[in-house]
C-alpha cells in the first residue's frame, strides 16, 4: 500500500530525514518508535503533505501511485490520514459541520453522490458510540476550548468517520489518561480490517499494550535503524534507546 | 464640469431658505474634501464625483413584487422610492411620516450639503415605554440612474422605549447612483436601540453614510453595518453620550472584493461617566479592494469610569487588497480603561494545512476560515433574518458552495 523509498525531506537547509525506506502492506500495523527529534512528526508531516517541508530525494508511492505530486486534499481523497499530534482549533465551525465537509468534499472528488443528512446522522451516532463520545460535543467550535484528550478523541472521531485507508497516527497518545487510552485504543482496533493499514508514531510503548502491531521500527537521526516484532517494543521500554542508538552513531561516524 | 456644477446649477433655481442657503454656500466654497483633507486621506471621492448627475430626480413607482425580492419579509415594513416616503405600517405608540426639517450643527462638508439640500427622508418617533418586539425594516429604493440624491433621517427613541431596525438601499433598473444620508437618532433615557445597515447596493452605487446618535443616561444603542455591495462606500458613525451609564455598540463586517472600497469611521464620545463603548470591526479584502477604518474614541475630562473598548480586524486575501486602519484615542481622564487592538493578517497556514489534509479543498478551506473569522461580528446581531443575511451573503461574495447554516 505504502512504499516509501530513500526519503530525504527538511525544513528549509535543516535535512532531518536522511534515506527512510519503510513498506506497509494493506491489513497491517506499525509502530514507528524512536527518541525525540529523530524525525517521526516530520514523516507522517511529509506523507500528508505538509507544504513546510520540503522533499530533497526518494519516493512516496500510495497504491503504486506517487504520492508526492498530491495536494494534501488529493492524498486525503485517496485515503491517507493523518491525526495530529496538535490538532488545529478552528472557530466558528461546528465538530458536525466540518466533519460534513470534510467527508463531502471527499465524495465530490471521487465522484460519488454527498451523503445525505439522516445517513450522515446515523453514522455519526454510529461512531461516536464506538468512541463513547457525547451527543453535546457535535455542536461544538472544531477543538475550540477541547481538552488535550478531546482533542485526540475527537481525530480519531473523525478517522472513524472518514475510513480511510491508511492512517497515521502522530503522538495519539500524549495527553491521553488511562481510560481516553483504552477508548482510543479500542476505536483503532474495531476500525481495522484487512483493507487498511495504520502508522502508530509513539514515543512510548503504552499505547503498544493496548493495540498490537504487527512491525516496530527505530526511527532515528532520520533513518529507521531497526525494525522487528511487538517484542522490539517492550525491549525499547525496558532498556531505552541508547543501546541502539549508539551502534547506529558508531556506524555513522 | 462635474457634481459640482450640477450642485450649483440645481440650487440657483431653488428657493432655499437663509440657513440652507448659508450652509450651501459654505460647502460650495470649500467643494468636496479632498485626500488633502486629513479625513478623508484615505478615500479619495474623485471618481464618484467626476460623473454627470442629475440632483434629486425622481423616477417610477416600485412593484410590490420588487419590493419583496429585495425585503427581508418582516412584517413592518417603511419604503420609500427615490426619497418618497410611499409606505409605513401602523404600529402602536410609533408615529412614522415623512421627512422633517431639522438643522445639525456640524462641520463636515456632506453634512451641510445634505443639510441645504435635502427634501426627502423619513422621521420615526418611539413614544415613551414602547417595546416594539418585531424589528422595522426601512427600504429606499432608487429608481433614476445617475442621481445624486439626499436623505435626511430623524429617529427619536423614547425614555424605556425599545426598537430594532433594518435599513438597507437598493437601486433598481439603475446602477450609478449617489446617495449622501444623515441620519440623527435620539436615544432618551433608558432607551433600547439596535440599527443595522445592509449596504448591498449595485456594483457601481456610492454611498455616504453619517449616522449621528446622541444618548441620554442608561441608554443603549447597538449599530451594526454590513458591507458587502457598492463600489464606494463611506460611513461616519458618531456618538454622543450625555448622560451617565450609557452603552455605544458597534459591529462591522465588510467582505469587499473587485475594486470597492469601504471606509468606516466612526467616532465615540464619551461626554459623561460611567459609560461604555464597544467596537469591533471585521474585514475581509479580496482582489483589489480597499478598506479603511478610523475609529476615534474620546474621553473628556469629567467621564470617570469609562470602559472602552475597540476592535478592527482585517484579512487581506489578495495581494492587491490594502487595508489602512487607524485607532485614535484621545482620553483626558484619568479613571477609564480603554482598550483597542488592530490586526492585519492573512489565514492561519497551520489551520489551512490541518482542513486539507481532511480533504477540504484550499479554496473551501479558505472559504471556511473566512467565515469563522468574520462569524464573530455576525454572532453579535440579534435578529435571525439579519444574520442570516449576513452569512448568505458572506458565502456568496467568497463564491464557494458552502451549507450557510453552519
Amino acid at each position: 500500500m505504502l512504499k516509501i523509498k530513500n526519503l530525504k525531506a527538511g525544513v528549509e537547509e535543516n535535512q532531518i530525514l536522511k534515506g527512510l525506506n519503510l513498506t506497509v502492506k494493506a491489513g497491517e500495523i506499525h509502530a514507528i518508535m524512536g527518541p525525540n527529534g529523530s524525525g517521526k512528526s516530520t514523516l507522517s508531516a511529509v506523507i500528508a503533505g505538509n507544504e513546510n517541508y520540503e522533499v530533497e530525494e526518494g519516493s512516496i508511492e500510495f497504491e503504486d501511485e506517487d504520492l508526492l505530486d498530491l495536494s494534501p486534499e488529493e492524498r486525503a481523497h485517496k485515503g491517507v490520514f493523518l491525526s495530529f499530534q496538535y490538532p488545529v482549533e478552528i472557530p466558528g465551525i461546528s465538530v458536525s459541520n466540518f466533519i460534513k465537509t470534510s467527508i463531502n468534499e471527499r465524495r465530490k472528488a471521487l465522484g460519488i453522490e454527498k451523503l445525505s443528512t439522516p445517513d450522515l446522522l446515523k453514522l455519526m451516532r454510529e461512531k461516536m458510540e464506538l468512541l463513547s463520545i457525547k451527543k453535546g460535543y457535535l455542536s461544538r467550535n472544531m477543538n475550540e476550548g477541547f481538552s488535550g484528550g478531546e482533542k485526540k478523541r475527537n481525530e480519531i472521531f473523525q478517522m472513524a468517520m472518514l475510513s480511510p485507508k491508511l492512517s497515521i497516527l502522530d503522538e495519539t497518545d500524549s495527553g491521553l489518561d488511562i481510560d481516553a487510552l483504552r477508548i482510543v485504543a479500542n476505536g483503532v482496533n474495531k476500525l481495522k480490517s484487512k483493507d487498511n493499514a495504520t502508522i502508530i508514531i509513539t514515543h512510548y510503548q503504552r499505547l503498544l499494550d493496548y493495540i498490537t502491531p504487527d512491525y516496530v521500527h527505530v526511527l532515528y537521526n532520520g533513518r529507521i535503524i531497526k525494525s522487528g516484532s511487538k517484542e522490539l517494543a517492550h525491549e525499547l521500554e525496558s532498556k531505552g534507546y541508547d543501546w541502539i542508538t549508539k551502534e547506529a552513531d558508531k556506524e555513522w561516524a | 464640469m462635474g457634481l459640482i456644477n450640477e450642485i450649483k446649477n440645481y440650487s440657483d433655481k431653488k428657493n432655499l431658505s437663509a440657513d440652507k442657503r448659508s450652509a450651501l454656500d459654505n460647502f460650495l466654497e470649500n467643494g468636496f474634501p479632498t485626500i488633502k483633507d486629513e479625513e478623508w486621506r484615505y478615500t479619495s471621492l474623485k471618481k464618484t464625483i467626476s460623473g454627470k448627475y442629475s440632483i434629486n430626480a425622481v423616477g417610477r413607482d416600485v412593484t410590490k413584487k420588487e419590493v419583496e425580492k429585495h425585503s427581508l419579509g418582516l412584517k413592518h415594513k417603511i419604503i420609500l422610492v427615490d426619497g418618497f416616503l410611499i409606505s409605513k405600517p401602523e404600529i402602536k405608540n410609533i408615529s412614522i411620516s415623512a421627512y422633517s426639517e431639522f438643522i445639525s450643527n456640524t462641520n463636515e462638508a456632506l453634512e451641510k450639503l445634505n443639510y441645504s439640500l435635502a427634501k426627502n427622508g423619513y422621521t420615526i418617533s418611539v413614544h415613551a415605554n414602547t417595546t416594539i418586539e418585531e424589528p422595522i425594516e426601512i427600504l429606499f429604493f432608487n429608481t433614476v440612474e445617475n442621481n445624486f440624491i439626499q436623505y435626511r433621517n430623524i429617529i427619536t427613541v423614547g425614555d424605556n422605549s425599545q426598537v430594532k431596525f433594518i435599513e438597507k438601499i437598493q437601486n433598481i433598473d439603475c446602477d450609478n447612483v449617489f446617495v449622501n444620508s444623515f441620519t440623527h437618532i435620539n436615544c432618551e433615557s433608558n432607551s433600547k436601540l439596535e440599527f443595522n445597515k445592509i449596504q448591498n447596493n449595485t456594483p457601481n452605487s456610492s454611498l455616504i453614510d453619517t449616522v449621528d446618535v446622541f444618548q441620554k443616561k442608561d441608554s443603549v444603542s447597538n449599530i451594526n453595518t454590513l458591507i458587502f455591495g457598492g463600489k464606494f462606500i463611506r460611513n461616519n458613525l458618531n456618538f454622543e453620550q450625555n448622560g451617565t451609564n450609557a452603552e455605544s455598540n458597534m459591529n462591522g463586517i465588510s467582505v469587499l472584493n473587485k475594486n470597492q472600497l469601504a471606509d468606516n469611521h466612526t467616532f465615540v464620545d464619551h461626554k459623561s461617566p460611567n459609560c461604555r463603548s464597544n467596537e469591533m470591526y471585521k474585514g475581509v479584502y479580496l482582489e483589489k479592494s480597499k478598506g479603511v477604518f478610523n475609529g476615534k474614541i474620546m474621553v473628556r475630562e469629567d467621564s470617570q469610569k469609562i470602559d472602552a473598548f475597540q476592535s478592527n480586524n482585517t484579512l487581506l486575501l489578495s495581494e492587491d487588497a490594502t487595508i489602512n486602519s487607524k485607532p485614535q484615542l484621545e482620553i483626558y481622564a484619568d479613571d477609564v480603561k480603554c482598550s483597542h487592538g488592530c490586526t492585519i493578517g492573512q489565514l492561519d497556514k497551520e489551520a489551512l494545512f490541518y482542513m486539507r489534509s481532511r480533504g477540504i479543498g484550499k479554496e473551501e478551506a479558505q472559504a471556511i476560515l473566512t467565515y469563522a473569522f468574520a462569524s464573530e461580528a455576525i454572532n453579535n446581531i440579534t435578529i435571525n433574518k439579519v444574520a442570516m443575511l449576513a452569512k448568505k451573503l458572506l458565502i456568496n461574495k467568497l463564491d464557494v458552495d458552502l451549507d450557510h447554516n453552519i
